[in-house]
């Protein structure tokens, strides 16, 4: 076990620590919180495997942006007693499920030999990336920049200062 | 001869099926319904009567030989075939006649008593094809050929004593009695099935050839079912309770086939059966035993009854009984002779009681009867003549016809050895005490009486001579009954025995010898045995005895009346814990059981389709829920198959 | 050396379970967010390891644009919510049953 690969280990444990404990908390700000941890430690792994660019997006973001973001809203929503929580018959059938999925895809890792080879060390630079990216991807970007455009525009429509309905009173959904 | 044997055969079929036809056509120019009724009846008489011509001459044509005749192959199948085949001998012969005869004589009293009724049509149809049915009883040679006039002669005999249907009594009656017979009729299938087994087909001369090489286990086996059978079928004990029953139906009907014909149907089948019977001695000690007990049973109930049919109904149970004896006692003539002179004598009671019911408005109590009796004497004296002769045959005074067929089976009975036939005997002595004395008892019940007794005027002046051309018909079988003993008297009077001789080869044990000077005494026996019951009845009923009939308590209730408690019995025994099972199986098993069962299975889908209907609520976490699980069941097919 | 590809991804299975369970267990539109979130985390886990197994840029490139996926997605999803709440609905999925049936 080289020290790479002690550290994966380690920030593997705190991610999936964290995302337990942000999938069981009954508040969802603590829920965000602990997502933000795991994300950071996934943004950890990423660099371990050769990602610093990917690692750097996922901190400034994934956890800055989005993750911010998330908590403005809930603290924008009102009360956070509204996470709901959890009770053991509600958990029992999608925790068996999620087994039964983890334990199907281990013996189908398992079943593949090319599977088995050690990742070697190396880095991708970011401009390696970047280049690649425009080059190869720029259809997508472009896309994915439409996207975010449409985002942008449904989130100013949805969320308008509130006034008053010409048909009444803002029923029920 | 073969047309003459399928003359015999069809003409009454024809008739039945032709004759409402012909009513309708023949009736058409009248406006008169009952018009209708009385041409089908007398097409129906004609056709009886072309069946008796083609009897006489098919026995003179025979001239004693027996012919088996072929008619036609009716099925087979694996290890089993069945013919249509009729086997002519001697029997078969007297049999046929008599049956013809004793039918016609009824179809004509019939047209005169059935006048007016509705449903006439029905009434012959159902009557020709019951003559149809018996015959095949008495010609058939395959086995299952005669089944099936022995279930034609039960579905007969239920129609007609269900013939006045409106009244659900009638119909109870006669669905007592098939369900009876039918009883019997499990031995007659069963018998069948092992004859099968053996021989692969069973008829009479397959019996007549193979029974010598029968086991004796086998035979027995078979002899006691067919005994089953016949017990059934002539409603001797235990199978006699539906004959009292019976009564429900029109007096013809009880004449011909409750008298002379159907429940003699047990009797002839043993007798065509001899051969088979003659390597079981077991069956015929029992069958002897049987008919003893019942003969004795029958008539002491015979001597309670109050109702004019009902007593003349334990009569024939009685009377059949010693047929039953003589064939027990192996002897065919004997039981043939029986068979022959109760036909004459009890269908002529039969229809002189018709007569008196009919004078009396439709009265069956013999002592209300007996009120009108001075005013019966006087308006319909040929009747009472006729209903003299008919008990004094039936009470075998001497030199009546009844006297030597009786006599004829004591002397056998007497002269067998073993306990059973010394028990019969005395069984069958004491019967023929008693049935003096109720015979007797009810001429002078109902003809003896006053004129200084309150009359009911009911003996009205039209009737009488209706009345009167009725009973016209009935003087050659009153003559009979006298006379017609003498065909085949005890051999210690010397004259020719010509029923015996004409039966000579008919197979049968040698006859029993009761030594030639026992018999003289024997018939004085009985003669006085029949006269002490004619003195013990003149008594207790004669004239001038008026009230003693509540005293002896022979009125018509208790448990000689009932026929010591056998109706109730069955009822205890069979019918009830059956109705109480029929209503268990209905309220548990089929309600609770299938009905329920069908119940509960209609409520398992209606909460599955609830449940699943649960899923298409549009709730999100259904529907997440649902994609996790399908991923789930995708990587396990995966896993499966990879690993 | 690292580690096998293997156990790269199983800690992606193992990430991407963890979000579908909280997905489904959750009743608040907010966590069942949560758990998408995790689970694009997953798979973004598995797109590096298969990069650097395979050295190819293709799965980093994938996780960039996955990134932007995540952003517009929890962008739409948050502003509908906001948008259902203040017109009086519920933070509850439980409630949003338009797409149901009869019963």
């Amino acid at each position: 076990m080289t020290i790479y690969g002690a550290l994966f280990y380690l920030l593997a444990g705190i991610t999936l620590v964290a995302a337990v404990l942000a999938v069981t908390r009954k508040d969802p700000m603590h829920a965000v919180l602990y997502l933000v941890a795991a994300l950071l430690a996934t943004a950890a792994i990423f660099l371990l495997l050769g990602a610093p660019l990917p690692a750097i997006l996922q901190v400034v973001i994934y956890a800055g942006a989005i993750m911010v973001f998330y908590l403005f809203i809930i603290m924008l929503l009102g009360p956070r007693g509204e996470g709901g929580s959890i009770a053991p018959r509600r958990a029992a059938l999608p925790g068996l499920l999620a087994g039964l999925f983890l334990a199907a895809a281990w013996i189908v890792f398992d079943g593949d030999p090319g599977v088995k080879t050690v990742l070697s060390a190396s880095q991708a630079s970011a401009a390696a990336l970047g280049a690649f990216l425009v080059k190869t991807y720029w259809p997508v970007l472009e896309a994915v920049s439409i996207l975010l455009f449409a985002a942008l525009v449904a989130a100013l429509v949805l969320c308008r200062p509130r006034r008053p309905h010409p048909g009444g009173q803002a029923g029920r959904t | 001869m073969k047309t003459w044997l399928l003359a015999m055969l069809l003409f009454p079929l024809a008739g039945a099926l032709v004759q409402p036809l012909c009513g309708r056509l023949f009736g058409l120019g009248s406006g008169n319904p009952a018009d209708r009724g009385h041409w089908a009846a007398i097409v129906a008489c004609a056709a009886v009567a072309l069946s008796l011509c083609a009897a006489v001459a098919v026995l003179v044509l025979a001239q004693g030989r027996t012919s088996a005749l072929a008619l036609c192959p009716w099925f087979g199948m694996d290890g089993f075939t069945a013919q249509a085949s009729l086997l002519y001998d001697p029997l078969a012969g007297f049999m046929a006649l008599t049956v013809t005869f004793v039918s016609l004589l009824i179809h004509i009293y019939s047209l005169a008593f059935m006048r007016g009724e509705q449903g006439l049509g029905r009434y012959f149809c159902f009557l020709n094809l019951f003559v149809f049915f018996m015959l095949l009883i008495t010609l058939a040679d395959d086995l299952l050929f005669l089944f099936l006039g022995w279930e034609g002669v039960g579905f007969c005999s239920y129609s007609l004593i269900g013939f006045w249907h409106r009244k659900t009594a009638n119909v109870v009656a006669g669905g007592k009695a098939f369900i009876f017979t039918r009883l019997g009729d499990l031995g007659l299938v069963a018998a069948l099935a092992v004859m099968a087994g053996l021989w692969g087909a069973s008829s009479l001369s397959l019996v007549a050839a193979k029974a010598a090489s029968l086991d004796p286990g086998t035979a027995q086996a078979l002899g006691f079912l067919i005994l089953l059978a016949a017990l059934g079928k002539s409603a001797q004990l235990p199978f006699s309770a539906w004959l009292p029953d019976a009564m429900a139906g029109p007096t013809p009907v009880s004449a011909l086939i409750h008298a002379a014909t159907m429940v003699t149907a047990g009797a002839y089948l043993l007798l065509r059966l001899s051969p088979l019977l003659a390597q079981a001695p077991l069956v015929l000690e029992a069958t002897a035993l049987v008919g003893a007990v019942t003969a004795l049973y029958g008539a002491l109930a015979a001597l309670a009854q109050k109702d004019i049919k009902r007593v003349l109904a334990y009569s024939t149970i009685s009377q059949v009984g010693y047929m039953f004896l003589a064939a027990g006692c192996g002897d065919v003539p004997g039981c043939l002779f029986q068979l022959m002179s109760h036909a004459f004598f009890k269908s002529l009671l039969f229809m002189v009681a018709g007569c008196l019911i009919r004078a009396g408005g439709g009265e069956h109590d013999i002592f209300k009867l007996g009120r009108m009796a001075s005013r019966l004497r006087r308006e319909l004296p040929g009747v009472c003549i006729l209903f003299a002769c008919g008990a004094v045959s039936l009470a075998a005074l001497p030199f009546t016809a009844g006297y030597f067929s009786k006599g004829r089976i004591l002397a056998d009975v007497l002269g067998l050895p073993g306990w059973p036939y010394a028990v019969s005997a005395v069984l069958a002595l004491a019967a023929a005490f008693v049935t003096a004395v109720y015979a007797v008892r009810l001429v002078y019940v109902v003809l003896a009486g006053q004129a200084r007794e309150s009359a009911p005027a009911s003996v009205r002046g039209a009737d009488v001579a209706g009345i009167n051309r009725m009973a016209g018909v009935l003087w050659p079988l009153a003559i009979l009954s006298l006379g017609f003993g003498f065909v085949n008297p005890p051999h210690f009077l010397g004259l020719t025995a010509w029923l015996d001789a004409a039966l000579a080869n008919a197979p049968s044990l040698p006859a029993p010898a009761l030594s030639f000077r026992f018999e003289p005494a024997l018939a004085a026996f009985e003669a006085a045995l029949a006269l002490a019951g004619l003195w013990l009845a003149r008594r207790l009923y004669g004239p001038g005895q008026r009230g003693t009939p509540a005293r002896t308590g022979l009125d018509g209730t208790g448990m000689l009346a009932s026929g010591f408690g056998l109706d109730a019995l069955y009822v205890t025994v069979v019918a009830g814990p059956y109705r109480r099972l029929a209503l268990l199986v209905a309220s548990s098993l089929d309600q609770t059981v299938l009905d329920g069962g069908v119940t509960k299975g209609a409520g398992a889908f209606l909460a599955f389709s609830k449940a699943v209907s649960g899923l298409a609520r549009g709730r999100i976490t259904d529907s997440l829920a649902a994609l996790l699980a399908a991923m789930a069941a995708a990587l396990i097919y995966l896993a499966s198959r990879l690993g | 050396m690292i580690v096998p590809l293997e156990h790269v991804l199983i800690l992606a299975a193992a990430l991407f379970a963890l979000g579908a369970a909280c997905a489904v267990m959750r009743r608040g539109v907010i966590m069942i967010l949560v758990g998408v979130e995790i689970m694009f985390t997953g798979a973004a886990v598995a797109f590096i390891g298969a990069a650097l197994r395979w050295q190819s840029l293709d799965g980093q490139a994938a996780v960039i644009l996955a990134m932007g996926l995540a952003a517009a997605e929890l962008a739409f999803g948050l502003a509908l919510l906001v948008h259902a709440r203040r017109r009086g609905g519920s933070l509850k999925s439980d409630r949003y049953t338009g797409l149901g049936g009869r019963t």
